[in-house]
């Protein structure tokens, strides 16, 4: 091999071997104790064509639900110990428990109930990468419908 | 008797910059033209030659022997001229216009070999062709036709097996060859 | 015999310089003496040789080399500033080989980066699309219809409650003013 060749080669080498040590070391994973679990309950309806300013960080995500407006009612962010579980007040006399299941530092399974009146309306087990959310819908409020962003960060 | 590379190595290591200069004496044209060879610029082969040389001293204390000094030595300077190469090729300055201007000078030494017309045309296609050369095989043909060194040395300086010392030599004639075909 | 010849042209030059083993010197030999083309190809690399010798070995006539060592000495005496080495070691790291390190270091940092937007911008657009990715592993709507979708763009998941046909929420007799067209 010429000498400059080898020299390309040792370089590549060298940062293909510090590549795949930081790819490696970054995806190791490690057990978190605690959960931040962040809930945002928004009232998506077609009365009006307001936007919450305060929901502009999801307005990709909830546009292909097609309402015309969306509305902030409250947001609440809860710190769950492991095997623990945090129960939010939701709009409408629901409450929604997220119950961590298991819990590292890149992902977390969240196991979410979600109930009115004493009456269960879901009960849903979700993996998702900490610090991701998704969102659970449908259930009717104030003419529109209710949808709550539920995100998780492992801490 | 002449004092061997590696008594004179070992003094240096003890500190003797003396036997260092008779190093450089010993190395000092071999060197630059080498140098010059690859880098076919007298003023920047003077300045990397002497830089290569300084920075054998530098090191000097970690030679082993395990190699002989002289392929230690043009593994240093050889390395320093390809890179010294790399950067001219980033400047805009025309090096083969100085190349060309040495070799011409190299016509007025005693025995011109060019000293007819037709000769005279091949060795400037000769220069233009080996500077058409990638760097791999300009170093193998210097080292082989300047200095005349074995394949085994020239794969200890450039750092490759006598194989890829042997197959480079083979192309870069090839493609001399090509060039200069209506010449030979 | 075509092949026979490619072959020894192969290494004609090896062979003249010596660096053939005894078989291989001897088969080439052997080969030229009865091969006129191969004889041809010999004399060629003969005379490129021959005229490389003369146009590389005979130095410039005007090189001096009596101030060569005071040049080396200088460097050995001088002392030689930090910043110096610095930009020498600089200069060397960004010539194209040594360069190769910038590639896999640049994809390590945009991904470093992205790892860490969501510390430095938390609920960043970008952070957001990043972690995104979230599968449903069981679900039970307790005799509701239930849809999950993925939003692609986003890579958002969203699990939806149908109300029942009669448009009633069986719980608290609200009404929805849409049903979702996703």
């Amino acid at each position: 091999m010429s000498l400059p060749g080898k020299r390309v080669t040792r370089a590549l080498l060298s940062s293909s071997i510090l590549f795949f040590f930081a790819a490696f070391a970054g995806a190791a994973e490690t057990t978190s104790q605690i959960v931040q679990v962040k809930i945002g309950a928004i009232l998506a309806s077609n009365q009006g064509d307001e936007f919450d300013s305060r929901l502009a960080h999801l307005k990709k995500q909830l546009e292909p639900l097609k309402y015309r407006s969306y509305r902030l009612l409250k947001e609440e962010s809860q710190k769950v110990q492991r095997k623990g579980n945090a129960t939010f007040d939701i709009p409408g006399g629901r409450s929604l428990v997220v119950t961590p299941q298991e819990s590292g530092t890149k992902q977390l399974a969240l196991r979410v109930h979600l109930q009115q009146g004493g009456k269960p309306l879901i009960d849903t087990t979700v993996r998702l990468n900490s610090g991701g959310n998704f969102l659970l819908g449908g259930p009717p409020h104030e003419g529109g419908a209710l949808v709550i962003s539920i995100s998780a960060t492992a801490q | 008797m002449e004092v061997s590379d590696w008594d004179l190595v070992q003094k240096c290591q003890a500190g003797e910059t003396s036997a260092f200069q008779e190093l450089v004496s010993r190395y000092q044209q071999k060197i630059f033209m080498v140098v010059l060879g690859l880098l076919r610029d007298r003023e920047a082969s003077m300045d990397v030659a002497q830089e290569a040389f300084f920075r054998a001293y530098r090191k000097i204390k970690g030679f082993k022997g395990g190699s002989s000094f002289y392929t230690w030595l043009y593994r240093i300077a050889v390395n320093m001229a390809i890179d010294a190469q790399r950067r001219q090729k980033r400047n805009p300055l025309d090096f083969r216009e100085n190349m060309d201007g040495v070799l011409e000078e190299q016509n007025e030494v005693e025995k011109d070999p060019f000293s007819n017309a037709h000769d005279k045309e091949l060795r400037a296609g000769l220069i233009a062709a080996i500077n058409d050369l990638t760097v791999e095989h300009k170093a193998v043909i210097i080292l082989r036709t300047v200095e005349g060194l074995p394949y085994k040395d020239i794969g200890e300086i450039l750092g490759c097996s006598e194989g890829t010392v042997m197959s480079r030599l083979h192309y870069a004639r090839k493609k001399l060859q090509v060039k200069l075909k209506a010449f030979l | 015999m075509i092949k026979r010849c490619e072959d020894i042209r192969d290494r004609i030059g090896a062979w003249m310089d010596g660096e053939l083993s005894r078989s291989g010197a001897e088969e080439v030999r052997v080969h030229l003496e009865s091969c006129p083309a191969c004889c041809e190809e010999r004399r060629q690399l003969e005379k490129l040789q021959a005229s490389l010798k003369a146009v590389l070995v005979a130095g410039p006539s005007n090189v001096s080399f009596e101030r060569f060592w005071s040049g080396v000495e200088q460097r050995i005496n001088r002392q030689r500033v930090w910043h110096e080495d610095f930009f020498g070691w600089v200069r060397d790291l960004s010539t194209p080989p040594q360069l190769a390190w910038l590639v896999p270091a640049v994809i390590i940092l945009v991904l470093m980066g992205m790892f860490s937007l969501e510390s430095f911008f938390p609920g960043s657009r970008l952070a957001v699309r990043r972690n995104n990715f979230a599968a449903v592993e069981s679900i039970d709507g307790f005799g509701r219809n239930v849809a999950v979708l993925r939003e692609n763009e986003t890579k958002t998941t969203i699990i939806w409650l149908y109300q029942n046909q009669e448009g009633e929420n069986e719980s608290t007799g609200e009404k929805s003013d849409a049903s979702p067209s996703f």
